[in-house]
């Protein structure tokens, strides 16, 4: 009797942390989403009671922000650099694993030591080449800089290395080729980790900032975090409008968020122990 | 390239030595020996600064110290620098056009209401004529516009941009637009009715560059509920810097609010253009060579005695005054916003007259419970003798080079649309900018607003009211935008308690570092 | 035997071929020329007509500007890391247990991954601005006159804030993934060895775990390192570059890097080396102690 007290009081107290950080994490959500409820000349009152609801805010906001081009925009270029990455680094991993060639351990290093070059030591010539490639404000410019990462390459290649060689060689018998291995047996077996890596390139291409701010001079080609800036600077004595293109930007991710949750955490648990 | 891996292992290591003595070296003289750039600085030794290899253009003479400050009659004065420069023929746009209209590019950095009337402007332009269609662009402000322009080629940049007044020198440094004059020139065009003050505000060595569109002056913004309580006149706000200093006192000791004014450090607020404008005001130079504009500016003047006076009086409003110091505006609005303020507003603040429409707006939709847009008064900004006179603010534009004759043409057409006596008096109305041209005042509806209201006006008669004196045209420095970030660090240290000569020593200092650097990268 | 050893050589450079391209010209390229673009100074238009040498790193080194970046950035990744790595394992321990209703938890825990770094700073700069936000009526004080981004004490902690809450959801979640990921029969023998709750942490998840976070401590240093946007919507490097990070120092506006590609290359450059020496230095240290549990 007296454990379960102790478990009961323990499990009262966990609910009250958790209620506790739940409050906190949400209470800038929750603000933000009331404020984009709210009318402009209401804003400020009682900013924490949702009152006078409407709609209006938000179709305001998505107009004058031009979010929906944005959306489709940060979607185009976070998918293709994510498909991209994927097939370019289980190509490399591939090679790097089940391939014979002169110098395989020296090219896999030179690769690995690309992981040591910070992001913002390459952007200013890489500006300068998409210039002279006449590559400012277009998607390729966006996205050809991403195309392939060596910690895709690295994190596909750890889960490729505890494919028993057997395997290999086994369907070698069989007259399965390279490729056939890798589309029948290779993938299959690492979907948790290229899931992983997808995710991941997908966050990172969707968070890139400095770059889009570097290589767009035309809104149209905004994303949506240099696009909600533009609404930022050009909204400033509306700030519910700001705050209403805030929430309908975080909105999609959130409900993709909802409704994968399961699989992601199942991804990233294969994925980020091995990687 | 291994060689160079090495070598530059080799610095990292030697880097690493030298980190523990950091002598406190300004990052921008960095790989600039600076024995030669300091000593450039004091002497107007344009041609010294000249980079390796650099020429001038053919034609192109340095500017030298008697240029003509007078833009009157400038063809005549100095023809050898316009005929080096890019050619206008306005009569392409006709034979162009005659297979579909002219498509421009129009980059501006108007945000907010003020935005949305540039819009309506457009696409009233666009509907009306079927030679040129505008294609406006918002970039995001005036520095994005700024950034992303310098850092454009030809073929990125747009046919027209919008510039703020501190970007005239660097513009005509990238060799990169159509004067203005060669257009006007091309079309006969009579600058007559412009604001003179305007027009000579972008013109130097004798060639108008760009056209003013959109002129703001600093003003005082206050409320006059809390000017009745505290026993002050709303009908006369304090015109001089003295006056400031005792209404502000009278607010606070009166209780009428917790705070008398409202300062910033914004570099393009409080920070820096207020204090350009000050100086003119007192009818200092801000820089050397008659702040620029008789031969490349090469170091600034604010530390002078004028100058220390000034961020002195700045510290006593804030110990004395009741002044209160909202930080370096990072949203833009902080200022103005401290009015509003439920717990703890201020009575006063200086903004640009540009955001007399969005703050109207933003009150008239009720935004700020309690505050009425009736309830805000406008003042002159004080000066040290009184509250006239000040440097002209706000945008020009600018026709880019390189697009072709007959975008250049549709650009000049739709640049004088702009400047056209109606849309400058419809824009004034609805902004709180003030029309470049005398003749705007006679028409609707800016006749009627000036009449009705006579808030919109204040700043108009500020700035009519400016002596005829070199002083009263603002400085032109190359990198006067960096000059005002350091300037507005001195303003922060001096409004949080720093010694304003200090202050200001150390301000000047990494200004004429900028100053001597830029003109080391850009060939004079 | 030769035959062999070159046998898989065209398909390897086809499969290679992509990434090879990409990396080579995006990042080793670049890497290589910016040092040398960090020995020219640039004007804005992107011509470099002054030579400044080696000794403009140097210089650049040895600037007020640059040692003051350094010192705001391994602050801020002081600040981050560390709070960011706390937060993330409590609240994956807490919501690990199974209690009633703790998926609802956890899809709240990790709901800030939704929010991207300009979601996430544009929130916070209106939560916390002096005027609209709601914040500095409760907190008073600074928070108030001149605002928590205005202040110079308080900005850098402000923007870790911001940056702390955003990370939180991607930490969360790879933790909790990494915690789910634990064998349950080493928590049974370890409970059968009379282990506490508390020991049962140490003992058996932290080391279980290890891996998962030093490659959360390694992303959040490379975030803190990197960050650009908080600062650039937040506080713009301010007030009196309290928040001038290396990175924004070297893309920020208004600064003495600004339309200088050449002094752009020389700082970012140093970055690549101060980073360099801290990878080392921080595998060193972690590696030592990280699990590998295969």
């Amino acid at each position: 009797m007296a454990i379960d007290q102790i478990r009961g009081g323990r499990k009262i107290g966990r609910y009250i942390l958790l209620v506790v950080m739940a409050v906190i994490v949400l209470f800038p959500i929750y603000v933000m989403a009331i404020g984009a409820l709210k009318p402009g000349n209401k804003v400020l009152e009682n900013p924490l009671l949702p009152s006078n609801i409407t709609f209006g805010t938000l179709t305001r906001a998505w107009r004058s922000g031009q979010l929906g081009r944005a959306m489709v925009n940060s979607t185009v270029v976070a998918v293709v650099v994510t498909v991209a990455q994927v097939v370019t680094s289980v190509l490399a991993a591939y090679s790097f694993v089940f391939l014979k060639f002169p110098g395989r351990t020296v090219v896999f290093v030179l690769f690995l030591a690309t992981l040591l070059v910070p992001l913002e030591a390459t952007l200013t010539v890489n500006r300068r080449t998409m210039q002279s490639l006449g590559w400012l404000n277009s998607y390729r410019g966006l996205t050809v800089p991403f195309l392939a990462t060596a910690f895709g390459i690295f994190m596909i290649r750890q889960v490729f290395l505890t494919i028993p060689k057997e395997m290999r060689e086994a369907a070698s018998m069989d007259g399965l080729g390279h490729l056939g291995f890798l589309r029948e047996v290779a993938v299959p077996l690492s979907r948790p980790t290229i899931g992983a890596l997808a995710l991941f390139a997908f966050l990172t291409s969707w968070n890139q900032y400095l770059w889009p701010v570097l290589v767009t001079t035309d809104s149209d080609y905004n994303t949506v975090q240099t696009g909600l800036a533009a609404l930022k600077k050009a909204s400033l004595s509306q700030p519910n409008l700001v705050i209403a293109g805030t929430v309908i930007i975080a909105l999609p991710i959130f409900i993709v968020l909802i409704s994968f949750q399961r699989q992601l955490v199942r991804g990233l648990t294969a994925g980020a122990v091995k990687g | 390239m291994r060689p160079r891996i090495a070598l530059c292992l080799a610095v990292a290591g030697s880097l690493a030595a030298a980190s523990c003595s950091s002598g406190g070296k300004n990052l921008g003289n960095a790989g600039i020996d600076n024995t030669t750039a300091t000593t450039a600085a004091g002497s107007t030794s344009a041609p010294v600064t000249l980079a390796p290899g650099e020429t001038l253009p053919p034609g192109e003479t340095l500017p030298t110290a008697d240029t003509p400050l007078d833009t009157a009659a400038p063809a005549t004065t100095q023809p050898a620098l316009l005929d080096s420069l890019p050619k206008c023929d306005v009569g392409l746009l006709d034979s162009a056009s005659s297979s579909g209209p002219v498509e421009i590019t129009f980059w501006h950095g108007l945000s907010d209401a003020n935005g949305e009337e540039l819009t309506k402007v457009t696409d009233a332009y666009n509907a009306s004529q079927s030679k040129v269609k505008v294609n406006l662009q918002f970039q995001g402000g005036y520095n994005e516009t700024i950034d992303k322009y310098l850092q454009s080629d030809t073929a990125n940049r747009p046919d027209l941009v919008q510039m703020p007044e501190y970007m005239l020198q660097q513009m005509v440094d990238t060799k990169s637009i159509v004067p203005a004059q060669a257009c006007a020139e091309s079309a006969g065009y009579d600058t007559s009715p412009f604001l003179p003050g305007a027009l000579q505000a972008y013109a130097t060595q004798g060639v108008q560059w760009s056209l003013p569109f959109n002129i703001s002056l600093p003003v005082l913004f206050f409320l006059k509920p809390t000017f009745v309580k505290a026993g002050l006149d709303p009908a006369n706000p304090p015109q001089t810097l003295d006056d400031l200093l005792a209404a502000g006192k009278q607010i606070v000791s009166s209780g009428a609010a917790p705070y008398s004014i409202a300062l910033d450090s914004d570099f393009d607020g409080g920070g820096g253009w207020y204090v350009e404008q000050l100086l003119a005001k007192s009818g200092e130079f801000y820089a050397d060579n008659e702040n620029g504009r008789a031969a490349p500016a090469t170091k600034v003047l604010y530390d002078g005695p004028a100058g220390l006076k000034l961020f002195t009086y700045l510290q006593t409003l804030i110990t004395e005054g009741g002044a209160v110091y909202v930080g370096d505006n990072a949203s833009g609005t902080d200022a103005l916003l401290k009015l509003a303020d439920a717990t703890a507003p201020a009575a006063m603040t200086l903004s640009t007259s540009a955001s007399l429409g969005p703050v109207f707006a933003a009150l008239g939709s009720g935004l700020i419970p309690g505050i009425t847009a009736a309830d805000v008064g406008v003042g002159l900004m004080p000066g040290p003798v009184n509250g006239l006179g000040g440097l002209v603010g706000g945008n020009s534009l600018y026709i880019v080079d390189g697009k072709g004759g007959d975008k250049a043409a549709a650009a000049w057409d739709f640049m004088t649309y702009l400047d056209s006596a109606q849309v400058q008096s419809s824009f004034a109305a609805a902004t709180g900018y003030i029309p470049v041209r005398q003749d705007s005042l006679d028409l609707d509806p800016i006749k009627s607003t000036y009449a009705d209201d006579s808030r919109y006006k204040v700043a108009y008669d500020q700035l009519a009211g400016s002596a005829d004196s070199p002083t009263s045209l603002g400085p032109v420095i190359g990198p006067l935008q960096q000059v005002r970030k350091v300037t507005a660090e001195a303003v922060a240290s001096v409004l949080t308690g720093g010694d304003p000569q200090t202050a200001l020593t150390s301000a000047a200092q990494q200004a004429n570092d900028l100053i001597s650097n830029y003109n080391l990268t850009n060939g004079g | 035997m030769r035959s062999r050893r070159w046998r898989d050589t065209g398909l390897a450079v086809l499969m290679l071929g992509p990434s090879l391209v990409i990396l080579g010209w995006f990042v080793v390229y670049p890497l290589i020329k910016a040092m040398f673009l960090g020995t020219q100074r640039c004007n804005p238009t992107g011509k470099c007509p002054v030579d400044g040498g080696l000794q403009q790193y140097v210089d650049a080194f040895q600037s007020s500007q640059f040692q003051d970046a350094l010192l705001v950035t391994v602050k801020y990744a002081l600040i981050t890391v560390p709070i960011g790595l706390l937060l993330g394992v409590g609240l994956a321990v807490l919501a690990d247990k199974y209690v009633r209703g703790v998926g609802i938890f956890r899809t709240i825990f990790s709901s800030t991954v939704a929010t991207s770094v300009a979601v996430a700073s544009v929130m916070w700069f209106f939560l916390l601005n002096p005027n609209v936000g709601i914040v500095a009526d409760w907190i008073g004080g600074v928070a108030k006159t001149p605002g928590l981004l205005q202040n110079e004490g308080t900005a850098l902690w402000s923007v870790s804030a911001s940056s702390i809450w955003a990370n939180l959801g991607f930490t969360f979640i790879v933790i909790t993934a990494g915690l789910q990921s634990v064998p349950k029969d080493l928590y049974e023998s370890a409970y059968v060895d009379g282990a506490n709750g508390f020991t049962r942490f140490t003992n058996v998840t932290l080391p279980m775990i290890s891996p998962i976070l030093l490659f959360v401590t390694v992303v959040l240093t490379a975030r803190a390192f990197e960050s650009f946007g908080e600062i650039d919507l937040l506080t713009g490097g301010g007030p009196k570059g309290s928040t001038t990070t290396l990175t924004y120092l070297a893309y920020g506006r208004g600064l003495p890097t600004s339309s200088d590609d050449g002094l752009r290359a020389t700082v970012s450059v140093l970055v690549f080396f101060v980073l360099l020496i801290l990878a080392l230095v921080q595998f060193r240290g972690l590696e030592k102690r990280v699990h590998y549990g295969n």
